[in-house]
């Protein structure tokens, strides 16, 4: 595992090292620059206060002064080119003088030369580079010695200042941990280092989705839960009845009444499912083109027996105007579900010999689909209501018919879906009620993306949805 | 026994006027709030069934109002909402009794029975005067300690007036205990059933009040 404050430790102590060594080599060099400059310097001044000097012919080995091997090595020629001193006998120097400055190579080594003519000697002064370079060297090191002890402390101050800057993240840290689905309350913004400040805000607004899916959820259940307890003691009490049934017919009826009983019950919990299969990120299936025409020729096909029983003249009212195919991109199962819940909720609720026109048209870059009927209708009041999940208007009472109250919330979800509006409006010839779903010709590519942020929860998210 | 059953679902509400008339209940069923109102106000009903998710006027709305009005008939509350809150809520706002849904009929009808008994003043469960002896609940009549079979008709006549002993009740305040909106009176049914009980009771236990109505003496007063 990758540790920030590791990394950050390691690169800053090599940047350290690297620029300690940097410093360390120009130390070096500039104090060889220097030493040099120095020492040239005062052999220059001592020759030039030798000039008048007379040197006698000495013997040689009698100098007295400085063996060592840093040494400086004195010689001495007469203008006739004859040696008439050598401070170091042992020393293998070049034989020749040239006046000024040179560097010379001799079996000994490198060495610094400096001749000058002397009344009417020659004198020469000689120094191995060694000793220059090893003077260099040490004030280099005095240099960088203070800086190479530093460098443990430095690092270890490093290592606590990245651990005090990263507190923050681990009180962030610890405060995600202590989250949970029941508490998702947004974590503190204030007081923290701008750096982390995005990352909590993120996380916040993260929170925030996740609280309102998981209310939206619970309340799904709750309400869910409630809303099955009705069918199921219906249920109850003709299971009951159908016990106590004392001749045939009675029995006969009652079990008729459990039977119808029992369809309700199962066509709520078809409905619920339905609609948890329509909640955004739950199933995405891929979006294809659909021709919604066709769609509703089918679902029409599908209702026509039980528009039949119930004396409803049930059809398809054919578009006029610029045609064309009325495809729209989406999902062809989720868009049965949608124009089947139109037409039942239609054909519920209009009263015998009454009349369901389902129209499909394009309006330029629009294709509406339109369901109207002859029934009561719904008041304007409650027009936008009545796609709650689990609403049931009051004016359904003059009605038998009780509907599970999730049709149109099922519609509603799956028009969201397909990025397609709903709206409410009078029906055939001012009474009844019809309902538009309005489709974008063709739906982006992104459309599972609509209605609400990227759903949390939702699994599968980012599958490949093909476009068309 | 009549009682007035609020309850929105179709058939909800039809399978429980089908099973509290099978357990001797004149019922009438009403599916709204105000609809509830206005059959309370007509005052005949002894109990009310009331569900508390309503249309128009919710439950607690019309228990609420009903006590307000000092209304002190039993109420029964019948709610899909099993949270203690709500039950607590139902039970403040005047409520005598619940049961949750899904319930059984039978408990139900129990639940009712104790009620109009309590609200009678009575603490068992019997209802007596002289020699006869009825108990609502298994919807049984002794005679000198012997069963007679009766009609449910015969039955409710015979609680309504047991219930309230050397009181005179009239013949349209009996029929209102023996039948439901829906049910067909005939002119002379209280007479054709008193006769009947009549010849199986005794001849001078129901005492007629020519003019006034039908009661029978308070219990212990022949013994």
């Amino acid at each position: 595992m990758t540790s920030i404050r590791r990394e950050l430790l390691f690169w800053l102590l090599t940047g350290l090292s690297v620029a300690v060594a940097a410093a360390a080599v120009g130390t070096y060099f500039r104090a060889r620059v220097e030493a040099n400059e120095l020492f040239d310097h005062q052999w220059q001044e001592m020759a030039a206060s030798l000039t008048d000097a007379p040197f006698g012919a000495a013997p040689d080995g009698a100098a007295g002064s400085g063996t060592g091997a840093d040494a400086l090595v004195v010689q001495i020629w007469d203008r006739n080119g004859v040696r008439l001193y050598l401070s170091q006998p042992q020393r293998v120097l070049p034989q020749h003088a040239q006046l000024g400055f040179t560097d010379a190579h001799t079996e000994q080594g490198d060495w610094r030369v400096f001749s000058a003519l002397a009344g009417n000697q020659v004198v020469q002064v000689a120094q191995p580079m060694h000793a220059r370079r090893a003077l260099a060297a040490s004030m280099a090191l005095r240099t960088i010695v203070p800086l190479l002890v530093m460098l443990p402390v430095v690092g270890l101050l490093i290592w606590l200042i990245i651990a005090q800057g990263f507190k923050p993240l681990e009180r962030v840290a610890a405060a995600v941990a202590k989250r949970s689905p029941s508490l998702l309350e947004p974590l503190a913004e204030r007081g923290l280092p701008t750096e982390v400040q995005p990352l909590v805000r993120a996380l916040n607004e993260l929170l925030d989705r996740l609280r309102e899916a998981l209310a939206a959820q619970r309340t799904f259940i709750a309400d869910a839960a409630h809303e099955l307890r009705t069918p199921l003691t219906a249920v109850h009490l003709q299971a009951q009845l159908a016990e106590r049934a004392a001749t045939d017919a009675e029995r006969r009826a009652a079990l008729g009444d459990l039977k119808a009983g029992l369809e309700r019950a199962t066509r709520l919990s078809e409905q619920l499912l339905t609609l948890a299969r329509e909640e955004p990120g739950v199933a995405e299936r891929a979006f294809a083109p659909v021709d919604v025409h066709a769609l509703a020729r089918d679902m029409i096909q599908e209702f026509a027996p039980l528009a039949a029983a119930k004396s409803i003249d049930l059809g398809l009212i054919e578009a006029s105007g610029p045609s064309g195919a009325p495809i729209v991109s989406g999902d062809a199962e989720a868009l049965s579900t949608l124009v089947s819940n139109l037409i039942d909720n239609a054909l519920r609720y209009t009263p015998p010999r009454g009349r369901v026109d389902v129209a499909v048209a394009r309006e330029g870059d629009v294709i509406v689909l339109t369901v109207r009927d002859t029934g009561p209708g719904v008041p304007a009041a409650e027009r936008t209501r009545v796609f709650d999940r689990f609403y049931r208007g009051a004016h359904v009472d003059g009605t038998r018919e009780r509907g599970s109250g999730l049709g149109l919330a099922i519609v509603k979800r799956i028009a969201e879906h397909h990025r397609a509006e709903i709206a409410m409006g009078d029906g055939i010839d001012g009474a009844g009620l019809s309902v538009n779903v309005r489709f974008p010709a063709t739906a982006p590519a992104s459309a599972g993306e609509t209605a609400e942020a990227p759903g949390p929860l939702g699994p599968g998210r980012g599958i490949a949805r093909s476009a068309s | 026994m009549r009682v007035l059953l609020a309850e929105d679902d179709p058939m909800i509400g039809a399978s429980l006027r089908h099973g509290l008339r099978q357990d001797g209940f004149a019922v009438d069923w009403v599916e709204d709030g105000r609809a509830a109102e206005l059959a309370l106000a007509e005052g005949v009903h002894d109990a009310l069934v009331l569900d508390l998710g309503l249309p128009r006027r919710t439950g607690l709305e019309v228990l609420g109002a009903m006590r307000k009005n000092g209304d002190t008939r039993p109420v029964l509350v019948l709610t899909a909402r099993d949270a203690v809150a709500d039950r607590v809520a139902g039970l403040d706002a005047g409520a005598d009794d619940y049961v949750v849904k899904p319930f059984d009929l039978n408990e139900l009808a129990a639940r009712l029975r104790a009620l109009l008994r309590r609200g009678s003043g009575r603490a068992g469960r019997l209802l007596g005067s002289g020699e006869v002896e009825i108990d609502p609940a298994t919807r049984e009549v002794r005679f000198k300690g012997e069963p007679v079979a009766v009609s449910p008709r015969e039955f409710a006549l015979l609680e309504a007036l047991l219930t309230r002993p050397g009181v005179i009740l009239s013949r349209a305040q009996l029929e209102d205990k023996l039948y439901g909106w829906s049910d067909s009176v005939e002119s002379n049914a209280v007479e054709v059933h008193i006769y009947s009980l009549r010849k199986k009771l005794g001849a001078d236990f129901i005492r007629n009040v020519r003019g006034v109505g039908w009661m029978v003496a308070r219990a212990g007063v022949h013994r």
